[in-house]
């Protein structure tokens, strides 16, 4: 890959004949562009973990937690398990697991807070990778939040009727 | 705040292994494989199924890599395809869409499953969760896009003034 192909951009060079050359090529081809990908993940992930973990330590869970209380009702869940669906949505899924692990839930209970978190869930940081892609991580962030728990109540309903 | 920073630096350093060992394995096995029969094959066959959320064929690799494997992967092969062949914002919107309701179905499904959660409700209908849901957002968007593109011409002057 050297010469005036070397442009980024540029349209890919003509495939090499023959079967070696081209699985090399593509080789290093995705070598490059697996660590093009991962040096571009790597700068918006790592500060983005960075407010996560600030957010933990300001307490900004608890006090969220507080807030989604009422919500939780809503959803037959008990109003502790507020804890796990926002630490869900401000860390991540085995964190949010973690903390469901000390609720007493039923089967029902524990499908409709799993719907909700796995529809929202590492918002910062998968929200910085959405930015990357050109989108609005903030309202993206928003959506799943309010379609997670849209997702969740609905379930919870028809699960009642069967 | 040293003991902040030492948790930061432990955790950014785990969350970029983590990365680096799933992209950059992904990026070669879609650089060596991209060009094959069978590889076109699969593609073809998920293009078939996604195109009822409005993803062409292009979009379709990265929506499959987000939906098997999560929304970080599948938006750092967004972010590649965008530089590489100019994927078009509305196909990265239904894409974003679509895989911020379900991404990496095996992984996460299963840890939840593992708590006991339902599979029907965790997979299949949160699957059709997500499908519903882009199809409406992809309706609104395309709703508000005319009416803004509307009120434009209304302000130039009317149609036909340009």
């Amino acid at each position: 890959m050297t010469g005036p192909d070397d442009i980024p951009g540029a349209p890919l060079p003509q495939p090499p004949a023959g079967f070696w050359p081209t699985v090399r090529r593509d080789l290093k081809l995705g070598v490059v562009s697996g660590l093009q990908t991962f040096w571009d993940l790597a700068k918006v992930m790592i500060p983005a973990y960075g407010v996560t973990l600030a957010l933990e330590r300001l307490g900004v869970i608890g006090w969220l937690a507080d807030a989604a209380r009422p919500v939780m009702t809503a959803l037959g869940l008990p109003g502790d398990a507020a804890v796990p669906l926002v630490v869900g949505y401000v860390l991540n899924i085995y964190a949010a697991v973690g903390s469901m692990q000390a609720l007493d839930l039923t089967p029902q209970q524990i499908t409709v807070l799993a719907i909700a978190i796995l529809i929202g869930h590492n918002l910062v940081v998968e929200g910085a990778v959405l930015h990357k892609a050109g989108m609005n991580g903030v309202l993206f962030g928003g959506l799943r939040i309010v379609a997670g728990l849209a997702a969740a109540a609905v379930a919870n309903l028809l699960m009642g009727l069967m | 705040m040293a003991e902040f920073l030492r948790t930061f630096a432990g955790g950014s350093l785990d969350l970029l292994w983590r990365v680096f060992v799933i992209v950059v394995p992904i990026m070669v096995v879609l650089e060596l494989f991209e060009g094959t029969r069978g590889f076109r094959a699969v593609v073809r066959w998920w293009a078939r199924i996604v195109r009822h959320v409005g993803l062409d064929e292009r979009s379709a690799a990265p929506t499959l890599v987000g939906f098997l494997f999560g929304l970080a992967y599948g938006g750092g092969v967004i972010v590649r395809d965008v530089r590489r062949h100019d994927l078009p914002r509305r196909q990265v919107f239904i894409m974003s869409v679509f895989l911020s309701m379900v991404h990496a179905i095996v992984e996460d499904s299963l840890i939840f499953i593992a708590l006991g959660a339902s599979v029907l409700w965790v997979v299949a209908y949160r699957i059709l969760w997500a499908a519903l849901v882009t199809l409406a957002l992809t309706a609104l968007a395309a709703h508000w896009l005319r009416r803004r593109r509307r009120d434009d011409t209304a302000l130039r002057g009317g149609p036909g003034s340009r």
